[in-house]
């Protein structure tokens, strides 16, 4: 019984009914929307780049000469400069011929079974992305959350502009700006140049929300952890911040959510992330729409699961 | 030959914001003494307690407790605060930790002290203020006079020789200040050397050693309980007994 309006008999399931409805009314709107843009729709052109049943390359390992065996269960790779030679005898179907000339990569054979497509390559690409930035982002926020809130003012200031100069500026320039500037003058792949941008980013944000958790703790749990003789550290360490966490728990899954979202802006770079990938799928199968919706959903999959995962750390933490 | 475990001399301290909370205040206590200090609000009581163990800095004069100049920049206040207990009005329990971690923290992570032997002492201290049943439960979920009672075994961990309390009944409900007192008078009993801020008149009367009462950031009298209450001070003591005794 809500307790707004007591007495009065609740059914909830009749919201339930109106929820349903109105998602109904939504989805036939979009779907009378490309009725209307005389929109052909070809669902069936999706799965296969969810998962391929094509199965997989078996590529050459070097340059070299392709020797098939008689019962064409088995071939050798003879290297072209070297004696090398290798055997390979796991696949099911030959590409090519007896005496071929392939180079480093080519696809010699195949082997069936079941293989990710390329969405889900970019998804995946996208998790390890996200996922190490992640952790970036928490170290580099918890760091210069602490810088906030320290004594020291050079530790104070320099925490300060990170931050104010991290937020001050687009996402996207800052990315360009490790990809072609940092990228090339440390020599990162676009992989890693992506993660620190990403992490950098968040980690200001991040930055914001360790400080105002800390803020939120009260002083005289410092102040009772100090006159025990836990040193500054300590008392950050096993007192304030396990508090502090605990309240900005919500702030950083929100926070963590974007920097999922906000990966697809690294698509800009050379890497085939979940949005470059619905981008190459769109370009060979012209369904647009179909694509996109099932990038969202991928998309979904992965904010889903993260605030599925925070809500239960937050009950497991919940207990004074 | 009495031991002296605190001595402050001229000591000044002015915030911040320019207020003038303690104005050349001189006290010494002495091993085994519980001294109660009153005083009307904001007179500087809780500023002078907190200076002891470098809570809080001062601006002039000299503090010496257990023979360290507790603000001399090369004193280890770390190593002295854990012989400082300190107990306060809002009681500032952990409370992301059970009452035994509250109690095991201090000795674990300061004094290097052994699991199974920090847990063994923490529960003999629980025992003590009468919380052995409750080591397992949350500060959430203890009264305020159970908190406050944890509170003193936590500050007590560490074995410390003197202890510092901050108006530690005051946040209680009346009928929970007795069995926060009586925790503290037994600590009393056992020779503990207590600086004790307090409003409790009928405490400081019967368990003090001295009372020190304070107005304006200075100390205006030192006296035994039985002449500070016979109503023969300072005027302004005298003003201050009567409003708080007939309150
Ligand atoms: N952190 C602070 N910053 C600035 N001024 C302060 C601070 N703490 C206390 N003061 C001021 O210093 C003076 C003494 O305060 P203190 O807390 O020591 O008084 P008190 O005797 O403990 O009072 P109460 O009985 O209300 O606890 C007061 O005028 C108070 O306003
Ligand atoms: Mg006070």
């Amino acid at each position: 019984m809500s307790p707004a309006d007591p007495g009065r008999a609740v059914r909830p399931w009749g919201w339930y009914v109106l929820y349903a409805a109105v998602m109904a009314a939504l989805g036939y709107g979009v779907y009378a929307a490309a009725q209307r843009v005389d929109y052909n729709w070809h669902w069936e052109r999706i799965p296969q780049y969810v998962v391929s049943f094509d199965g997989e390359e078996v590529v050459a390992p070097f340059d070299g000469f392709v020797k098939l065996a008689d019962d064409g269960r088995s071939l050798e790779v003879e290297s072209l400069r070297t004696a090398e030679r290798v055997r390979i005898d796991a696949f099911d179907r030959v590409l090519s011929g007896d005496g071929d000339l392939v180079f480093e990569g080519d696809a010699i054979a195949m082997r069936s079974g079941i293989a990710a497509g390329p969405l889900v390559w970019g998804l995946w690409l996208t998790l390890k992305l996200s996922a190490l930035s992640l952790l970036f982002a928490l170290g580099i926020g918890v760091v210069a959350g602490l810088g906030r809130v320290a004594h020291n003012p050079a530790a104070r200031a320099l925490s300060a502009t990170y931050v104010e100069l991290i937020r001050g500026t687009p996402l996207l320039v800052q990315i360009f700006i490790f990809y072609f500037f940092v990228g090339t003058v440390m020599n990162l792949s676009a992989f890693t140049a992506g993660v620190a941008a990403l992490s950098v980013f968040t980690g200001a944000y991040v930055a914001e929300i360790v400080r105002a958790g800390i803020e939120a703790v009260p002083r005289g749990q410092m102040e009772a952890a100090r006159s025990l003789g836990l040193s500054y550290p300590q008392a950050m360490r096993h007192v304030v911040l396990p508090q502090a966490f605990k309240k900005s728990l919500p702030s950083l899954a929100g926070q963590f959510i974007n920097l999922i979202k906000d990966s697809s802006l690294v698509s800009v770079m050379a890497l085939t992330d979940l949005t470059k990938a619905g981008r190459e799928v769109v370009s060979s199968t012209f369904s647009p729409f179909e694509v996109w919706f099932t990038v969202a959903a991928m998309y979904l999959l992965l904010t889903g699961a993260l605030s599925i995962w925070v809500r239960r750390l937050e009950r497991r933490l919940a207990h004074d | 030959m009495t031991e002296v475990l605190i001595e402050a001399r001229g000591v000044c301290k002015t915030y911040g914001n320019g207020v003038a909370a303690l104005d050349e205040v001189s006290l010494t206590v002495a091993r085994g003494e519980v001294v109660c200090i009153v005083g009307p609000s904001g007179s500087g009581k809780s500023t002078l307690l907190r200076t002891l163990n470098a809570m809080e800095p001062i601006s002039a004069g000299e503090i010496r407790v257990l023979g360290e100049a507790v603000h001399d920049r090369r004193t280890n206040l770390n190593r002295l605060r854990t012989r400082v207990g300190m107990v306060f009005q809002a009681f500032n329990l952990f409370p992301h930790r059970t009452v035994l971690q509250n109690l095991m923290l201090a000795p674990r992570i300061v004094g290097g002290v052994a699991d199974a032997q920090a847990r063994e002492q923490a529960l003999r201290l629980l025992d003590k203020v009468g919380l052995g049943d409750k080591h397992d439960q949350y500060p959430g979920q203890l009264s305020g006079g159970q908190q406050q009672r944890v509170a003193i075994a936590r500050a007590l961990a560490m074995n410390p020789q003197i202890m510092l309390f901050d108006e530690p009944t005051s946040a209680l409900d009346p009928e929970k200040v007795g069995e926060v007192l009586d925790v503290m008078k037994a600590l009393a009993a056992e020779g503990m050397t207590m600086c004790v801020v307090t409003h409790e008149m009928g405490f400081a009367r019967a368990v003090a050693s001295r009372v020190v009462f304070m107005d304006a950031g200075r100390i205006c009298h030192v006296d035994e309980p039985q002449r500070f209450f016979d109503g023969s001070g300072h005027p302004r003591l005298q003003a201050f007994l009567g409003q708080v005794l007939q309150g």
